[in-house]
C-alpha cells in the first residue's frame, strides 16, 4: 500500500483507538471536578492543564473524540446501510421504488444541511440519539447516489445478466455481484461522511444543540472556553486544534482513498518544464527549397512507468507546393512529430534531439514569442476532431477573426468581413448567418470547414492536417478533402497530411512517411512505395487496405509494441512474417537505395 | 427552462409539505412533544392550550389545508413566545443575513478565484504546493473554530476589532464594515479553499482540452488563450460550486452569527430552535429552503448563459 494512504490512515487508527481505550487508559475521569484547582496550569499530573471546574484538560480532550468519533461513525455508518440499501433496491427494482427511495433524495438537498438538521433537533431536543438521526438523514443522499450509480452500471454487465439467466435470485444477484463492485465509492464515501459528521456534530454541539454537557465533546468545550478565553487562551486552543487535526487527517484519508479507487481524480504528477538540450542540430546542407525540414527529431514523455520514446530521429522534409503523407497506426508517434514542430506539445511531452527547421528557423528550440508569431500565421494545424476542437461557448465567427487579429492587429468589423470571406471560402452556405452559430449547432463537416477556415485564416505557407476526416463520414471526408487540395493548388502551400489510411494517401499526397513504433520505417513518392513497398510493414499495409475488384483485405497480424516494451532489434519483427534471426538482434539501420528513398528493413532486396 | 422553473415550484411545494408534516411524522402528541423537556410529562392544560393555539386539535387534512391557505396569502404566521409578527422578524433579519454571506462570497471568490488559477497554471511550483497544502488546512478548521480563533487573535489579544455584534450601517457605517469583517472573513476562509481546489481542478482540466490547443494553434498570445478559452470555459463548473457554497451558507451561517453575535436569520433560527418555539422554526426553515431553491435556479440561468449547449437543451 502507498505511503501516503498509509499515514492518515495511521492516524486515524491511533484516534480511533485512543477513544476506544478511553476507559482503559491512566487519564483522570474527564467529569471529576476539582473546584480548588480550577484553570490550573499543565503539571505532571494533568498535562494540559485543568478546566473552570477543575477538570483534567487532557482526559476530557479525549473523552471528547470518543464522543464525536462515536457520534460521527454511527451516523456515516447508519447512513451507509440504509443508503446503499435504497439505493441498491431503486437502482434495480426502478418504477416507483426507484422514485421513493433515489428521486426522494433530491428533496433532502432542497435543505441547507444544517437547517434540516435544526428542525429535526426542534422536534426531538438535543441529544446524542437525535445527533446521529440528523447527521445520517444527510449523508443519505451521497451513499444513494453512489449505490445506485454502481447498480446502474453493473445490472447492464454481461455476468448480471448471466447470473440472471442461470436462475440466481434477486437478492442473491444484489448481494454477491453489485456490492463488491460499489465498495471502493462507498468506502470513500463513508470518510466524507465521517470527516463531515465530525465538522457537524462539533458545531451543534458548540450551539448547546448537539452533545449535552457534561458528557465532554470537542465543541462543548470550545463553547464553554469561549467565555474565558481572556483568562485561559489555551483551553480554547486545545480542542481547536484537536478538532482540527482530526477533520485534517481525515480529509487526507479521504483524498487518498479517492485517488487509489477512481484514477480519474488522482492529479498527474507535477511535470517539468520543456528543458532542451543544445546539441547542434544535424549539420546536413540546407536543403534548399524545403519549408518544413525535420532532422533527426526525437520526443521524450514522462509517464508513471518511466520515460517512454514515441518518436525517434524522425526525419521528414516538405517543400512548396507539395504534399507529404505521414502514415501509421494509431501510437506510430506521427502526430506527435507534427505537434513537436508546432511547439504543442502535452505537457508532459518534450523534444529532446534533433531539429524542425521552418524556413530557416528551428522550430524545436524557438521560444514561445518566436512560436506564437508562426503558429496560426506562417504556418497551421488542424486537428482530428473538430468537434472538440473548437470552444463549445464561443461563435464560429468569432473563433475566426480571434485567429485573424492575433496576427494582423485591424477594426473589429473588418476582421468580422474577413471571417464571413473565409467561411464562404470554405463553402459553408450562408457564411454571415453560421458566423454567429455556436459549434454545437454545426454538422461535423461544418464543423471541420470551420476549423480549415481558422487555419487558412492567415494564408500559411505550411499546413499541417491531423486526421483531418477520420472524425467524418465518407461522402464528407471527400469534399474535406477537395478543400484542402483546392486550398493547396491556389496558395502553393506545403502540407503534411497525417493519415493511417493508405487509400487517402494516393489520393492526395505527393510524397509519403511511414512511422511505425516512432521510427520511420519507409519513404518515398507515392507512386514508387505503392508499386514497389521496400519495408514488410508498408506491403503489409498496402495489402491490408481495400482495393477496387483485388482480394480481401488482409489484415497485419499483431498490434504495435507498447512504447515501454520496445523488441531490442526490428521494431517491426514479432509481427514480421520476413523476420530473420538478424532482425531480433540489433536494430535495423535505415537505407537510402535512391534519392529520396528509404526503408528501416535489411532484407528490402529481397522483398 | 419552463421545465426547470416548473421543477423548482414542484420542489418548493415538497419542501414546505415535509416541513409542515415534519413533526406529525414522530410518534406522540406534537403538543407534548414540543413541551417535554428531559423526560418530565408536561401539564396537560398547557398541552390542550398549545394544542389549540397551533390548530392542532383540528384533522390533520384541515390543519394542512389551512396552513397552505395562510402560505398563499403571505401569512407565514405567529411566534409562539410573544404572538409576534414572523414576518417581521424575518424580514429585519434576512437581509443581515444575506449582507454577511455577499461579503463572504465576495472574499472567497477573491481570494480562491486567482490562487487557483495561478495553481493550475503553475503545476507542480511552490505556489502551487503551498496554495494546496494551506487549502487542506482551511477545509480542515470549522467555520465556528475559525470565528472563535479570530475572535481570540483580533479582538482578544491585538483588540483591533470588538468581539462581535451589530450595529447598522446608518448609526455607524466604520463600526459596521468592521463588525462584518470578523465573521465574514471566518465565512470566506472557508469558502476560498472549496474555491480554490475547484478553480485549480476545472482550469487543470480545461487547459488540456483540444480547443485550448487549437486557440494556441492559432497564435493567440498565452494571455488570451488563458482568459478567453481556459478561464473561461472552466468557469462553469466554478459557478455551480460556488453557487451550491452560497446555497448551503443561507442556514450555514448559523455558527458564525452565534459566535459573533450577529443577529441575522440564523441566530433568529437557534433562538427559536432553542425555545422551541416551532411555528417560527417551520416559517424561517420554509423561507430558507425556497431561497436555496431559489439560488440553485440563478445558477441554472448563469449556467445557461455560460454554456450556450445548455441553452437550448
Amino acid at each position: 500500500m502507498k505511503a501516503r494512504l498509509l499515514i492518515p490512515l495511521a492516524g486515524v487508527a491511533a484516534l480511533v483507538l485512543a477513544a476506544v481505550g478511553a476507559p482503559l487508559l491512566p487519564i483522570p475521569d474527564p467529569i471529576h471536578m476539582t473546584v480548588g484547582q480550577r484553570l490550573a496550569p499543565p503539571s505532571l499530573a494533568h498535562l494540559l492543564g485543568q478546566d473552570e471546574y477543575g477538570r483534567d484538560v487532557l482526559s476530557r480532550l479525549i473523552w471528547g473524540a470518543r464522543a464525536s468519533l462515536f457520534v460521527a461513525g454511527a451516523s456515516a455508518f447508519l447512513a451507509l446501510v440504509i443508503g446503499t440499501a435504497m439505493g441498491v433496491l431503486g437502482g434495480f427494482l426502478r418504477g416507483w421504488v426507484e422514485i421513493f427511495t433515489v428521486r426522494a433524495m433530491d428533496v433532502v438537498l432542497c435543505f441547507p444541511p444544517i437547517l434540516l438538521a435544526l428542525l429535526i433537533v426542534t422536534i426531538l431536543g438535543p441529544g446524542i440519539g437525535t445527533l446521529i438521526l440528523v447527521l445520517s438523514v444527510l449523508f443519505l443522499p451521497g451513499f444513494v447516489r453512489v449505490a445506485y450509480a454502481g447498480v446502474l452500471s453493473v445490472r447492464s454487465h454481461q455476468y448480471v445478466e448471466a447470473m440472471r439467466s442461470l436462475g440466481a435470485s434477486q437478492p442473491r444477484i444484489m448481494l454477491r455481484t453489485i456490492l463488491p463492485n460499489i465498495a471502493g465509492p462507498l468506502l470513500v464515501q463513508l470518510s466524507l461522511a465521517v470527516a463531515a459528521a465530525i465538522a457537524l456534530e462539533s458545531g451543534l454541539s458548540f450551539l448547546g444543540l448537539g452533545v449535552v454537557p457534561p458528557v465532554p465533546s470537542w465543541g462543548v468545550m470550545i463553547r464553554s472556553a469561549r467565555a474565558i478565553m481572556d483568562r485561559a487562551p489555551l483551553l480554547l486552543l486545545f480542542p481547536c486544534i484537536a478538532l482540527t487535526l482530526t477533520i485534517f487527517t481525515m480529509n487526507a484519508l479521504c483524498d487518498e482513498l479517492r485517488d487509489t479507487f477512481d484514477p480519474h481524480s488522482a492529479a498527474l504528477r507535477a511535470r517539468r518544464r520543456r528543458l532542451l538540450d543544445f546539441i547542434a542540430p544535424g549539420l546536413l546542407p540546407d536543403r534548399g527549397q524545403a519549408v518544413l525540414d525535420i532532422r533527426d527529431l526525437s520526443v521524450e514523455i514522462e509517464t508513471p512507468n518511466g520515460v517512454i520514446r514515441p518518436v525517434q530521429k524522425v526525419s521528414a522534409v516538405v517543400a512548396a507546393g507539395e504534399t507529404l503523407a505521414i502514415v501509421g497506426e494509431s501510437g506510430s508517434g506521427k502526430s506527435l512529430t507534427c505537434l513537436a514542430a508546432m511547439g504543442l506539445l502535452p505537457p508532459a511531452a518534450r523534444v529532446t534531439q534533433g531539429a524542425a527547421l521552418f524556413e530557416g528557423v528551428d522550430l524545436a528550440r524557438a521560444d514561445e514569442a518566436t512560436l506564437r508569431r508562426l503558429r496560426g500565421g506562417a504556418m497551421a494545424m488542424i486537428f482530428q476532431d473538430p468537434m472538440h476542437s473548437l470552444n463549445p461557448v464561443h461563435r464560429i465567427g468569432h473563433q475566426i477573426e480571434e485567429a485573424i487579429l492575433a496576427h494582423h492587429p485591424m477594426p473589429r468589423r473588418q476582421a468580422e468581413k474577413k471571417a464571413i470571406a473565409l467561411l464562404a471560402r470554405v463553402g459553408i452556405p450562408d457564411p454571415e448567418q453560421r458566423g454567429r452559430a455556436y459549434p454545437h449547432e454545426l454538422s461535423g463537416g461544418m464543423q471541420q470547414r470551420v476549423m480549415i477556415a481558422i487555419a487558412v485564416a492567415n494564408g500559411p505557407r505550411l499546413l499541417i492536417a491531423d486526421e483531418p476526416t477520420t472524425a467524418l463520414d465518407v461522402t464528407i471526408q471527400a469534399q474535406v478533402l477537395e478543400l484542402l487540395a483546392g486550398l493547396k493548388r491556389e496558395s502553393g502551400l506545403a502540407m503534411i497530411f497525417i493519415t493511417h489510411s493508405l487509400p487517402l494517401v494516393a489520393e492526395i499526397a505527393d510524397r509519403v512517411v511511414v512511422m511505425y513504433a516512432g521510427e520511420i520505417v519507409e519513404e518515398g513518392s507515392v507512386a514508387e512505395v505503392f508499386a514497389r513497398p521496400l519495408h514488410p510493414y508498408t506491403a503489409a499495409l498496402i495489402a491490408s487496405a481495400p482495393s477496387e475488384g483485388g482480394s480481401a483485405p488482409q489484415g497485419v497480424p499483431g498490434t504495435v509494441p507498447q512504447p515501454h516494451a520496445l523488441p531490442p532489434g526490428c521494431r517491426f519483427a514479432p509481427r514480421c512474417a520476413h523476420r530473420l534471426d538478424a532482425c531480433e538482434q540489433a536494430p535495423p539501420p535505415f537505407v537510402t537505395p535512391a534519392i529520396g528513398r528509404g526503408t528501416r528493413c535489411i532484407r528490402w532486396t529481397l522483398l | 427552462m419552463m421545465k426547470r422553473i416548473g421543477v423548482s415550484i414542484l420542489l418548493v411545494w415538497i419542501v414546505s409539505s415535509v416541513v409542515f408534516l415534519a413533526i406529525h411524522l414522530v410518534p406522540g402528541d406534537p403538543a407534548e412533544l414540543l413541551l417535554s423537556s428531559g423526560g418530565v410529562a408536561p401539564d396537560p392544560a398547557a398541552v390542550e392550550a398549545l394544542q389549540r393555539r397551533l390548530g392542532l386539535d383540528q384533522p390533520i387534512a384541515v390543519q394542512y389545508a389551512n396552513a397552505f391557505m395562510r402560505l398563499l396569502q403571505g401569512d407565514i404566521g405567529r411566534s409562539m413566545k410573544d404572538n409576534s409578527s414572523i414576518a417581521e422578524a424575518i424580514m429585519r433579519r434576512l437581509p443581515r443575513t444575506l449582507e454577511l454571506i455577499t461579503a463572504a462570497g465576495f472574499m472567497g471568490i477573491l481570494i480562491g478565484l486567482p490562487a487557483g488559477t495561478l495553481a493550475a497554471i503553475r503545476r507542480g511550483g511552490w505556489f502551487d504546493r503551498v496554495g494546496s497544502w494551506l487549502a487542506a488546512l482551511g477545509l480542515a478548521i470549522p467555520v465556528f473554530v475559525m470565528g472563535t480563533l479570530l475572535v481570540l487573535l483580533f479582538a482578544q489579544m491585538l483588540r483591533v476589532v470588538p468581539a462581535g455584534g451589530y450595529v447598522t450601517f446608518a448609526q455607524d457605517p466604520w463600526l459596521h464594515l468592521k463588525l462584518l469583517s470578523m465573521p465574514a472573513l471566518s465565512i470566506a476562509l472557508h469558502l476560498a479553499p472549496v474555491v480554490f481546489r475547484i478553480t485549480r481542478a476545472s482550469v487543470l482540466d480545461v487547459a488540456s482540452r483540444d480547443y485550448v490547443r487549437t486557440a494556441r494553434a492559432k497564435g493567440l498570445s498565452a494571455h488570451a488563450v488563458l482568459v478567453r478559452h481556459v478561464v473561461r470555459n472552466a468557469l462553469m463548473p466554478i459557478v455551480t460550486v460556488i453557487g451550491l457554497q452560497l446555497g448551503g451558507l443561507l442556514g450555514g451561517t448559523v455558527l458564525v452569527e452565534f459566535v459573533f453575535n450577529w443577529p441575522g436569520i440564523s441566530s433568529l433560527l437557534v433562538e427559536s430552535v432553542s425555545s422551541r418555539d416551532y411555528p417560527e422554526v417551520v416559517a424561517i426553515v420554509l423561507v430558507i429552503s425556497i431561497l436555496f431553491v431559489g439560488l440553485n435556479l440563478l445558477i441554472d440561468l448563469i449556467y445557461g448563459a455560460l454554456d450556450p449547449r445548455v441553452r437550448e437543451g
